[in-house]
């Protein structure tokens, strides 16, 4: 079963086309990497599947429901519900703690729960950061603070835009393995990324080219 | 699951603590300015119910509200007279009794109007007014009205000749020195005030008065019983209550209430703007912010009501600041100003922090309006 579906997206921004006719298909608890070079369009398609942006055609089909003709306030509850987001720029709100950063994502969703947000940070290694301020912690630690709140709310898909882009080799491959162990549980995981480490890790990997698809790769399992 | 959900506002109040604790120097900007303006509000308040009431006892005390003048036309009233009436009121309540008696006299062949008087008493009946120069101490100097003042050109210190024709038809010369001129707004500008016995040196007889006018502080059914005691009892005094004083108090008053009026809807003004920039700036700098939060999944209303939050809380605070500052404003004002103390409002205290909130909240409305405008998507893209 397809957990998502971009059927002939485009997104064009004044003159310039960042997206062109897009047909992509991702699968129930599949492992997916999107590379290409800069420019190239992959930060809108991951806008789009996140339901920040809407596509100016096409549609889009995320978990059986077609969000492309959505308001902005139920894209908002879509993405709330369903998707879990990582990007390149470790994002924290700079005045709360680790721990509050992923009890805000609890706030948004439902209800804020300290001991099992706890239990996330402990899950990337975090458990004795908790209370700790992102200007407190290196640039690795709050990119896993960022997936233990992406993660915190269980959602179908993650969506990571150059996850590692920032990151040390030891830090990276930390988070290798947190994604490995997420995709062993059976979460599906689209991720944006420059280095071909980390998208061989994937099942899959599209290629974009001046907003179209290049090539997809299928990887060795 | 694990463990017990923890209540949403919980989460809020904390977001919202946060924010203010964690990111304070911006904050106190913003929390000084609703401070300030509390201070002046709640300070300004105070005096302008406190004082007016304060500053009419004052006046009330001091100001004359009492005058004899003679019965039946012509005649004079004797001081005689004037004593047995001021018998009637009891001594502790007279502030003070000042006696007038009036001639015309000539100032180089021009005429002019002298009042003889005892300046300690008038210093007490009219405290209201203006002296350049000195009141006063001696026999031989006088206070001249503005009015004579500019017509003969006469500064303190200055010496002018006073001729006249005294009750024998016999004709007088006398010199005399300027000790002060005097303002008061009315028809006393036109007089030269000299003490009564110079007066009555000049004329060549004594114990003759026109009116004498009376401080007494005392409550309106005891002056009234004064003046009907008088009446029944005096022969040759015709006592009659003045409102003079009282009325010239309430513009004073009216003008200053105006004044403090004017000010307190000034400073609310300028603590709006400044509140209202300072959370424009506070939005803008975390546009970041409120993209991560909508990415995260946060409505719009969620958005405002954290910055709604904040908002309160720097109103709450800061009026509660106010109460306190504004407290010890009015009272040093008074203190120096007026010389008294006053009373605290407990009233002050809710209305000071409903003022503030309101106006905060009023600030905060425009920034936060905007900053449910942020793209989400603004968090993906570089900086
Ligand atoms: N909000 C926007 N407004 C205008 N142009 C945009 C906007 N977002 C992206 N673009 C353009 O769309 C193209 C694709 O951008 P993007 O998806 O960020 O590429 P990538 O993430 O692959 O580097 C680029 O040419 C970029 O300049
Ligand atoms: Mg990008």
């Amino acid at each position: 079963m397809n957990i998502l579906e971009l059927k002939d997206i485009s997104k064009i921004y004044g003159s310039v086309k960042a997206l062109q006719n897009i047909n992509l298909q991702v699968s129930q608890g599949e492992w997916l990497a999107i590379m290409g070079p800069s420019g190239s369009g992959k930060s809108t398609m991951i806008n789009i599947i996140g339901c920040m942006d809407k596509p100016s055609n096409g549609s889009v089909i995320l978990d059986g429901a077609n969000i492309s003709k959505e308001s902005a306030k139920s894209l908002t509850n879509v993405r709330r519900d369903k998707i879990g987001l990582i990007f390149q720029q470790f994002h924290m709100i700079n005045y709360l703690t680790a721990l509050e950063n992923v009890m805000v994502a609890q706030y948004y969703h439902s209800m804020p729960d300290e001991k099992e947000a706890l239990q996330a940070l402990e899950r990337v290694g975090l458990g004795d950061r908790a209370k700790h301020l992102p200007s407190q912690l290196s640039g690795g630690e709050q990119q896993r603070v960022c997936i233990a709140r992406a993660l915190i709310n269980y959602p179908k898909l993650i969506l990571a835009d150059e996850p590692t882009g920032n990151l040390d080799e030891t830090n990276e491959g930390i988070v290798l393995d947190i994604f490995k162990q997420l995709h062993k549980e059976g979460i599906t995981i689209i991720v944006v990324t420059h280095d071909p480490e980390v998208a061989e890790e994937a099942q899959r990997t599209v290629v974009l080219e001046h907003g179209r698809v290049a090539r997809i790769v299928p990887n060795k399992e | 699951m694990a463990g017990d959900p923890m209540k949403k506002q919980t989460m809020y109040f904390r977001m919202v603590t946060s924010s203010l604790i964690r990111r304070r120097s911006r904050m106190l900007v913003a929390l000084l300015a609703v401070a300030i303006g509390a201070t002046v509000l709640s300070g300004l308040v105070t005096i302008y119910y406190d004082i007016p009431r304060q500053m009419g006892q004052e006046f009330r005390s001091y100001g004359a509200n009492l005058i004899f003048i003679p019965s039946g036309d012509g005649s004079a009233l004797s001081m005689d007279a004037a004593d047995a009436a001021a018998d009637f009121i009891p001594a502790d309540d007279i502030v003070g009794m000042a006696p007038y008696r009036y001639e015309t006299v000539k100032i180089n062949e021009q005429p002019f109007m002298a009042a003889g008087t005892d300046m300690e008493e008038v210093k007490k009946t009219s405290p209201y007014w203006f002296v350049s120069g000195e009141w006063p101490e001696n026999d031989g100097s006088v206070l001249v009205g503005q009015e004579v003042a500019d017509y003969i050109r006469l500064s303190p210190g200055d010496t002018f000749t006073v001729t006249g024709t005294d009750i024998k038809d016999e004709s007088f010369s006398r010199d005399f020195i300027v000790s002060g001129i005097v303002q008061t707004g009315g028809t006393e500008e036109g007089f030269i005030f000299l003490s009564l016995s110079d007066l009555e040196g000049l004329m060549g007889n004594e114990g003759e008065l026109d009116v004498v006018e009376c401080s007494i502080s005392a409550s309106q059914t005891v002056l009234d019983d004064i003046v009907k005691q008088i009446t029944e009892n005096v022969e040759g005094v015709t006592p009659r209550l003045v409102k003079r004083v009282t009325q010239s108090e309430g513009t004073v008053l009216t003008k200053l209430q105006a004044l403090v009026y004017l000010v307190t809807v000034i400073v609310l003004l300028l603590t709006m703007i400044c509140v209202a920039t300072t959370m424009m700036a506070v939005v803008a700098e975390r546009r970041k912010e409120i993209g991560l939060k909508k990415a995260l999944g946060a409505a719009n209303k969620s958005i405002v009501m954290e910055f709604l939050g904040e908002c309160l809380f720097l109103g709450g605070l800061g009026g509660l600041l106010g109460v306190v500052l504004g407290f010890v404003f009015a009272q040093t004002i008074s203190v120096n100003v007026f010389s008294r103390s006053i009373s605290f409002q407990p009233l002050l205290i809710p209305v000071t922090l409903a003022v503030s909130i309101a106006i905060t909240a009023l600030a905060c409305l425009l920034p936060v309006r905007s900053a449910t405008d942020v793209d989400p998507a603004i968090v993906l893209r570089g900086e």
